[in-house]
């Protein structure tokens, strides 16, 4: 490989490794459409297209890069939350991986097409100009917060958005600190976060700079708990974290109180809105009863909590400027809360000024009017000393169920990780029958349990794989191969050594070398299932993102879709598993398209609203059988005859002798399919022959089922692997071909005489059946000689039968396959190249192939 | 005697395109990592002349990492440039508030990062 | 070669690559670019075929390699002589002959009628827009600089029926070398 084509096999493969993890996470968001995003979600797609944006910005991928900078601009105003993530947005998301795919795609093949030049331009154009500008908040809930200056610098833009959002929601915020070991504080870090995750969002985490000792390392994480200290302290048990509060000052209180008294004024509220202007740190979060009131009280000169306190008119002094700074060296001190107040105008946070005082308002009430809620250090309501859980409002005005007083925290409801196949997938093992329906709509979304969330949040990689570079595997494979042939030339020499043994003591040789390679046959054989092994993916890989296409496609054509999978965990060759993706596409948007009923369809034929789309995979010896199908309307093999007579493709006679699954098996010619058949018929046609053809280059047959009013299935049946496969090599004119031997059906030795023709065109009569024949010294011009028999190589794919008459049968060998690529891929009737050794290069007959082209004869003839 | 040059990146391919870059310049010896976390592990293992990072990473973020060796007297000396993106401002004003001696804008020629390494390092 | 220095390679600037995008980017930083191009000379790989003297610049060879057994493509463009196998990878070769009106016909030089390859003949394998391919030469005639003012358009006489497989001509010293065009030679 030349040095340029390694660089761009580089970039593509950690494109595609990119793209992959974006589309998953796109995935999750898509479906969880219209409930809030977990901001790790929207972080995660940004840091994906920020990468993608680096890494095609290095290799000179100038369109993928400028359509990786829009859409990372378009993500990063969502995690700064500076747009809101509405459907537009998020549909704009999924186009933007599509095209992104579809560029990878043009370069890897090293071409660059104008339309999809145009479209990027128009998705970047597009992208810019989404969503409106958001108006700058009067006061950032951020100088609130009492954060040593020195801690706030260290933020990114982004921690400190989230740290802001926290703090605008009243999230109770903490100081985790913890130190490690230097060797391996990273386990501990990440076991901290895995512990940490489901009690709320870790927003930074700050390596201290105090040197921790020779060979220990301190941490500070910035954590916004949505669980009260007690839940946190029993979650943290056993780590070496230590928690301290950070401290949040009050809103603008004259704002929040005098709003406060418009919706409320007569209420009697505990504790101060405006007089509490401080909360200690390490204490104030806790409120462990009296104790901790008590303490407050004093310390704080507030009212004691059991005294009501009428919130008057008179706004109390700002808090902001009121407040005392903060003892004790462990808190936050408020040192710079003047720069703070002064600059807060300046920082830009979402609250639009119109709006904000109502917003207030309305958490203050809802706080108000659940006393029981515990609002650490939420200072511009009204805080109550009773512990309770944590109140977390997912927006403004929405209050979480739990809040009333339920001592176990419940996590508010989180994004679920694990994508909707997985679920499905997981569910069809559990189910008897092996496939198992889900609902596509956004509620029947799976919610990922804790476990589910804590093992994603681990830091350290889970996964112990290496990622190779499938052309290395193939490397692998040639050589294994050309081990195999070393091998049995070995295996002839122990044979001659030990038959020709005269003498004794090379006879006993002999027999010492046969063994030995018979050795060496084990272990290679060991080694190439080994590396055949290596290059297996479970199909599940194609299924996730066809699950992602199903429901846009169920989207944009108005239908009920659900999506049934199963058997994604089967294995199959990668580059099976890669050729099949278009395949598949094409066969589950015929199903949406054409095979599904619009629901009220549906209803008037007495079936469910909602249509079932089935993929499924299975193991069926060394062949896996794929299963796309759909409970839709069935195909009319009437309205099949009837264009396959108009369009010429078969005579009215063949027709009237024609099974139903021949008939059927008309939409796979070529010319069959059309554009307006498809809304002619009931049923299907875009490119089946495509599809046909596809497979066949994977030596895959592909078959259909069709039952009017019930449905259509598809049933692909693939090798299991490519890369090495049984073949019986013949001879013909002085040549030597490879017939993969899958598709072998048998072989008969035929006299010339036996040969005969029905309208110049030569057939053979097998056990009664007439079976189109071809020799393939004529189909492939190469000079005939006189043979005194023929072999007839019965081939077979689906329906089809043809013999292939060769001049000699060499017998059958296990080969390696390379396809012919690049220059070569339009060579009609051959699949690929094989070496048998001697550096002699053997061709492998495209079987598929020759049966289209020995088929189109006979139909020529009719 | 080559220095050694610490990379802080989590982009495998920036990662390699810039340690190809500094490895080019003679008399450097390269050490790389993907994390923030590896870095502070490498840090008392190694003699770093410099350290080149990346700002936005999955564990601790580049301006973590400045601070940590910027507060820390046995690395305060050593010398940091950061790797950022166009459009990130504040990040960069803030890497340059901490301490970091340079900026780089992705993507950039051989030619900018050499000179400057050479400067710092005082290379001929 | 190191992994690092092969990426570096083809990172690194170079005078002959397009990089206006890269250019514009270096603007205003002190980007180690090079001066403008003087006489800098181009190595070319000079062959043999049918006693002319052919060359092609030599970053676009990859390799040269002596003739293997070649099998026939059956049904293939006459251009197209057959494959061969170089170290397990499948290459397919080419005859350029014809084209340039050489020969008649493309010499029969794989399947079982094949006579032995002349010593001689070697499979130069270029690097092509679609993939690496294996051109039939009579000879290797070796390595020669051509700079710039060495080089001259092609005499008109040269088109080659519809296509210019010839970019020009280099003269050095009594020397000759018709510039061969493979992207357009080996065009279907």
């Amino acid at each position: 490989m030349s040095p340029g084509s390694k660089a761009l096999a580089e970039f593509v493969a950690e494109a595609t490794e990119i793209l992959d993890a974006l589309a998953r996470d796109l995935l999750v968001l898509d479906e969880r459409r219209g409930s809030e995003a977990d901001p790790d979600l929207v972080n995660g797609i940004f840091r994906a297209a920020h990468s993608l944006k680096g890494l095609s910005g290095l290799f000179g991928q100038e369109r993928i890069s400028r359509l990786a900078h829009g859409t990372e601009d378009l993500l990063d105003r969502l995690r700064l939350g500076k747009l809101l993530l509405d459907g537009a947005v998020l549909d704009s998301l999924i186009e933007a991986l599509d095209a992104f795919q579809a560029l990878l795609g043009e370069a890897a093949r090293g071409t660059e097409s104008e339309t999809l030049s145009a479209r990027v331009e128009a998705m970047s154009a597009r992208m810019a100009s989404m969503g409106a500008p958001v108006e700058v908040a009067a006061d950032d809930p951020l100088d609130r917060l009492e954060l040593e200056a020195q801690v706030r610098s260290v933020f990114t833009e982004y921690e400190e958005h989230r740290l802001r959002e926290n703090v605008r929601r009243g999230v109770s915020l903490w100081r985790v600190r913890a130190a490690f070991d230097l060797s391996d504080f990273d386990k501990g870090l990440a076991e901290l976060n895995t512990r940490l995750k489901p009690l709320g969002e870790v927003i930074s985490t700050l390596p201290s700079a105090q040197p921790g000792g020779a060979h220990g390392i301190a941490f500070d994480l910035i954590f916004g708990a949505q669980v009260d200290r007690e839940a946190l302290e029993t979650g943290l048990k056993g780590t070496p974290a230590e928690l301290s509060a950070l401290t949040v000052r009050p809103a603008a209180a004259a704002a929040t109180s005098a709003l406060l008294q418009a919706v409320q004024p007569a209420a009697t509220i505990h504790a101060s809105a405006g007089a509490k202007s401080e909360t200690r740190p390490g204490d104030a979060p806790t409120h462990d009863g009296a104790a901790g009131a008590a303490q407050d009280a004093v310390s704080g000169g507030v009212a004691a909590p059991d005294v009501p306190v009428r919130v008057t008119g008179a706004a109390p002094e700002a808090p902001r400027r009121g407040a005392t700074p903060a003892r004790g060296s462990r808190g936050a001190a408020s040192r710079g809360t003047s720069e703070d107040a002064k600059a807060s105008p300046a920082a830009g946070h979402s609250t639009s000024p119109k709006s904000g005082g109502k917003k207030k308002a309305v958490r203050a009430t809802a706080a108000a009017m659940l006393p029981e809620a515990q609002q650490p250090l939420l200072s511009h309501v009204p805080e109550d000393m009773e512990p309770g859980p944590l109140e977390w409002p997912t927006s403004d005005a929405d209050v979480p169920a739990n809040a009333g007083g339920s001592p176990s925290p419940a996590p508010a409801p989180a994004p679920s990780s694990v994508p909707v196949v997985a679920y499905l997938q997981g569910a069809a093992k559990a189910s008897p029958k092996g496939l198992s329906v889900a609902p596509m709509a956004p509620s029947g979304a799976p919610v990922g349990t804790p476990a589910a969330l804590t093992a994603d949040t681990s830091l350290r990689s889970l996964t112990q794989t290496v990622r190779v570079d499938i052309g290395r595997l193939d490397g692998l494979i040639n050589m294994v191969g050309e081990l195999l042939l070393i091998k049995a030339n070995l295996q002839r020499l122990a044979e001659s050594a030990r038959q020709d043994g005269a003498v004794a003591l090379s006879k006993l040789f002999g027999q010492e070398l046969a063994r030995e390679t018979r050795g060496l046959e084990r272990k290679l054989e060991a080694l190439q299932e080994g590396l055949l092994e290596a290059r297996m993916v479970p199909v599940g890989q194609v299924f996730d993102k066809l699950a992602r296409l199903v429901r846009r496609i169920t989207r944009e054509a108005g239908k009920e879709i659900e999506l049934a999978i199963s058997g994604g965990e089967v294995e199959l060759d990668k580059l099976i598993v890669e050729e099949l993706s278009d395949p598949l596409m094409h066969l589950i948007r015929n199903a949406i398209d054409h095979g599904v009923e619009s629901p009220d369809a549906r209803l008037a034929a007495g079936k469910p609203r909602r249509a079932v789309v089935g993929l499924r995979a299975e193991q069926k010896g060394n062949h896996v059988v794929i299963e796309v199908s759909d409970d839709g309307s069935g195909i009319d093999e009437v309205r099949v005859r009837e264009v396959a007579i108009t369009r010429g493709l078969i005579t009215f006679a063949q027709a009237q002798e024609m099974s139903r699954r021949e008939l059927l098996n008309l939409i796979f010619q070529p010319g069959f399919s059309t554009a307006r058949s498809v809304s002619e018929l009931s049923g299907r046609g875009v490119g089946l022959d495509v599809v046909k053809n596809n497979l066949g280059n994977l030596s895959g047959i592909i078959d259909v089922w069709s039952e009017r009013g019930k449905g259509t299935a598809f049933h692909l049946t693939l090798p299991v692997t490519l890369a090495i496969i049984r073949a019986l090599l013949v001879g013909v004119s002085g040549r030597t071909y490879a017939v993969p031997l899958n598709s072998v059906l048998e072989i008969v030795s035929v006299q010339p005489r036996e040969i005969r023709t029905v309208e110049r065109r030569e057939v053979l009569d097998l056990r009664g059946q007439t079976l189109p024949f071809v020799r393939l010294s004529r189909m492939f011009a190469l000079p005939e000689r006189p043979v005194g028999r023929h072999f007839v190589v019965v081939v077979g794919l689906a329906q089809e039968r043809l013999g292939i008459a060769v001049d000699e049968l060499h017998g059958q060998q296990d080969i390696v396959t390379k396809p012919l690529g690049g220059r070569l891929q339009s060579v009609r009737g051959i699949s690929g190249a094989t070496d048998l050794g001697n550096r002699r290069t053997v061709l492998v007959l495209d079987v598929a192939a020759l049966l289209e082209e020995g088929m189109a004869v006979e139909r020529r003839r009719a | 005697m080559r220095v050694k040059v610490l990379i802080v990146e989590d982009s495998k391919a920036s990662r390699e395109y810039i340690a190809a870059m500094v490895e080019a310049v003679e008399g450097i010896e390269v050490v790389v990592t993907s994390s923030g976390f590896e870095a502070l592990k490498l840090l008392p293992r190694h003699r770093f002349e410099l350290i080149i990072t990346d700002i936005n990473m999955p564990d601790i973020n580049g301006l973590e990492l400045i601070n940590f060796v910027k507060k820390n007297p046995n690395y305060r000396e050593v010398p940091l440039f950061i790797i950022t993106t166009e459009g990130r401002d504040q990040d960069r004003e803030r890497g340059l508030a901490l301490g970091a001696a340079e900026y780089l804008v992705k993507p950039f020629l051989p030619g900018s990062l050499e000179a400057l390494l050479r400067r710092y390092l005082k290379l001929p | 070669m190191s992994r690092f220095s092969e990426l570096l390679d083809d990172f690194f600037y170079r005078p002959d690559e397009d990089v206006s995008g890269l250019q514009d980017f270096a603007a205003g930083s002190d980007g180690g670019l090079p001066a403008a191009p003087e006489e800098v000379p181009e190595e070319y790989l000079a062959f043999h075929l049918e006693g002319e003297c052919y060359a092609v610049p030599i970053r676009g060879v990859r390799e040269i390699s002596k003739v293997p057994p070649l099998t026939e493509i059956p049904r293939a463009e006459p251009q197209l002589l057959g494959v061969m196998n170089l170290r397990g990878e499948l290459l397919p070769v080419y005859d350029v002959k014809v084209r340039l009106r050489l020969a008649e016909r493309a010499p029969l030089v794989a399947g079982p009628d094949a006579p032995a390859p002349p010593r001689s003949a070697r499979i130069l394998v270029l690097r092509t827009e679609t993939g690496p391919a294996g051109v039939w030469v009579d000879g290797v005639v070796g390595v020669v600089k051509l700079k710039p003012s060495m080089l001259e358009a092609p005499p008109p006489g040269m088109r080659v029926g519809d296509r210019d497989c010839v970019v020009g001509m280099g003269r050095r010293g009594p020397m000759l070398y018709i510039l061969l065009d493979a992207e357009q030679a080996l065009a279907p």
